[in-house]
């Protein structure tokens, strides 16, 4: 715990990110595109050695999704092997598809802890191996085998569920879930490491697009529906003498968080833990509709992300996150995760998600740009390694390197200070978020 | 001490040995088949080069031996066409999923009482699924809703029969059916309308899409089963 007034954590910088691109299939073997990732790491920071890490108390943190997609189990083993990193101090996160946000926050606490000088995070997942049907199969027993997977539900049908509810309760539209996507698609044409444009090609889709592409679990259509990926990202996180020494651009690991909640969506419009959490909440619960022991966050919203984000801020010291964020990304299996994501992580009030999206807030020229990557229906979904590609993106962004990493200097934001990144899992049982800042 | 002893079998539907000896043969990781392909590949949209690949076919699975636990109770419910969930003698709470332990942080875990449920219940909210598991795709489009069993604090998801899927909506009120041959887990349970429905507010241009999305599901399950359920 932090003691009050002073900060208790040392400052953690981030001094190289990279990432091999999201396509399926890849066929590249994941410590292929692992060394692909971590090989790009080197060539910014020529005076890190690989040897460096046993010599110099360095470790690894790692993460991947699936034993089931990977057909393997420890497949951490094989990248620390892979990498030459034998001897150095490594273990594996998971936690669904908040596994790579996790293994960051993870990572970073081990440098602010003082254990390590510098922590290389890897992630990867590979997703095209097995049959389709079967590959959802893999994803959905992330649900309650007994209770939620059997039920006859796809894990497309869950969140849809908490879609439809929105609509009901708050009057989300079709058309704000179209408007999404189109915004995460378009955001994606200028990103080499993004899947969409690798698979479709460069031309802008429109919400017609959307529209015509195909239904999977009313209300979600294919493009409102992370794509499955192959890819490997890496982030190298050291302290701040060990920052400024390997880099004259750091940015800065400001604040992180995590929260959790029930494992089965279908527990949480009455769940006793969250009863009386809320009152304010509880105040704008709209009259037509019956009020649940406890309204916030039912189905509608995702209290994981509230209490990782409002832990996030405290960390970094935010105290208006609407005003102090320059930008967002948001982990968006569905695109409705966007509309509810923007009220949990308080930019704006319960219900008011669409309003963001409707006034065009969230554009890439917006007052707060959002899913600058294309997001997880456009740059791809490498469940292992998709935070941590979202969070080298916005790094690169504060970084002022779009230009030089991308190779499209158009998409450079004009001086961003701070990056709000956010992961989730299953339906919203576990998120992790992280504040960047330069 | 005592030890515990061995499990006394009750009573038991058989699997078929035979069956299962036959797929774990086919699904021992041994390649069934294998291609040469060549693709362009690369860290970055800006780096692509052609490479060769080889990938073979390979299955693997398995059969497992799951217990309910201490919930078994539901399950066994089942068999015998009731419905039963769990309350919790501290705070009331009754729980359908079931729990063994009260999860009311001021019940420290309690242990739970069985009492049986009402076949009724609300449907808090749904989705119509036009890609279910392969097992049901012949019921396509197949509304799945998240009921709300009448007098329990949870909701069990479940699919519905007997509803045209433009007319599901939050607050019906269901019947809850078990399978005449029930097999022993959650997809015995399904619900059906307890009212006539009411269909949600949709747009013109909505209900227009609404309408051909489940028209093209039909026609597809038509051609691939013959007929179509819904």
């Amino acid at each position: 715990m932090k003691i009050e007034g002073e900060r208790l954590a040392k400052k953690v910088g981030i001094v190289a990110g990279s990432i091999s691109r999201f396509d399926n299939p890849r066929h590249t073997l994941q410590e292929e595109m692992c060394a692909e990732a971590v090989k790009m790491i080197l060539d910014d920071v020529p005076e890190l050695e690989l040897g460096d890490f046993m010599k110099k108390g360095y470790a690894c943190c790692y993460s991947y999704f699936s034993d089931i997609l990977e057909q393997q189990q420890c497949m951490h083993w094989i990248i620390n092997d892979y990498l030459g990193l034998s001897g150095v101090p490594s273990y594996r996160v998971e936690s669904g598809g908040a596994t790579p946000i996790d293994a960051v926050i993870n990572a970073a606490l081990w440098v602010r802890s003082g254990m390590f000088p510098a922590v290389l995070v890897v992630g990867w997942e590979k997703m095209n191996e097995m049959p389709i049907q079967k590959v959802n199969e893999a994803i959905a027993i992330a649900g309650d085998t007994d209770w939620d997977f059997v039920s006859g539900f796809t894990y497309n049908a869950f969140y849809a569920t908490m879609e439809a509810r929105r609509m009901h309760v708050y009057g989300d539209t079709e058309e704000d879930l179209a408007r999404v996507a189109v915004l995460n698609h378009n955001n994606s044409l200028e990103n080499p490491y993004a899947q969409w444009p690798a698979q479709n090609g460069f031309n802008k889709i429109t919400v017609d697009d959307v529209y015509k592409s195909r239904l999977i679990s009313w209300p979600y259509r294919l493009y409102e529906c992370a794509m499955t990926s192959e890819g490997a990202s890496a982030l190298l996180l050291a302290n701040e003498e060990l920052t400024k020494k390997l880099t004259d651009n750091p940015v800065w690991i400001s604040g992180v968080g995590f929260g959790s909640d029930t494992m089965r969506a279908g527990d949480r419009p009455d769940n006793p833990a969250w009863k009386g959490l809320y009152p304010e909440d509880e105040k704008i619960w709209p009259k037509t509709v019956p009020k649940p022991m406890s309204p916030y966050p039912d189905l509608l919203n995702f209290g994981a992300l509230r209490v990782s984000a409002r832990m996030a801020y405290k960390d970094a010291g935010i105290k208006n996150p609407r005003k102090e964020i320059s930008f967002v990304e948001i982990f968006d299996p569905y695109a409705g995760v966007v509309l509810a994501g923007l009220e949990d992580f308080d930019f704006c009030k319960r219900g008011e998600g669409k309003n963001m999206v409707r006034d065009g807030v969230i554009e890439r020229h917006g007052e707060l740009p959002c899913q600058l990557s294309g997001a997880l229906t456009a740059q791809g979904h490498a469940v292992g390694s998709t935070s941590i590609a979202q969070v080298v993106d916005s790094y690169w962004q504060l970084g002022n390197q779009i230009g030089k990493k991308w190779g499209a200097p158009g998409r450079q934001l004009s001086k961003p200070k701070k990056a709000f990144i956010h992961g989730h899992g299953g339906t919203g049982c576990q998120a992790g978020a992280v504040v960047l800042e330069v | 001490m005592k030890q515990p002893g061995p499990e006394k079998i009750l009573k038991e539907k058989k699997i078929d040995e035979k069956w299962w000896q036959d797929w774990e043969r086919k699904g021992g990781w041994t390649p069934e088949g294998w291609k040469i392909v060549e693709m362009n590949d690369g860290p970055t949209l800006n780096e692509l080069k052609p490479e060769k690949f080889l990938i073979v076919h390979r299955p693997h699975g398995s059969l497992f031996h799951h217990s309910y636990g201490k919930v078994s109770q539901f399950f066994m419910g089942l068999l015998e066409g009731k419905l039963y969930g769990t309350k919790c003698p501290k705070c009331g709470l009754v729980y359908c999923p079931p729990r063994a332990h009260c999860f009311n942080p001021v019940c420290r875990l309690a242990e739970t009482k069985w009492v049986e449920l009402p076949k009724k219940g609300e449907v808090h909210s749904y989705t119509i699924m036009v890609i279910a598991w392969p097992s049901m795709a012949h019921l396509q489009p197949l509304v799945g809703a998240m009921v709300r069993i009448d007098g329990t604090n949870t909701c069990l998801p479940m699919t519905m029969r007997e509803i045209d899927p433009e007319k599901v909506n939050i607050g019906l009120k269901v019947n809850i059916n078990i399978s005449k041959q029930p097999k022993g887990d959650l997809l015995d349970v399904y619900a059906t309308p307890a009212e006539e429905p009411v269909a949600p507010k949709r747009t013109p241009e909505e209900l227009k899409r609404f309408r051909e999305d489940m028209d093209k599901t039909r026609a597809w399950v038509k051609k691939t089963f013959g007929k179509t359920v819904s």
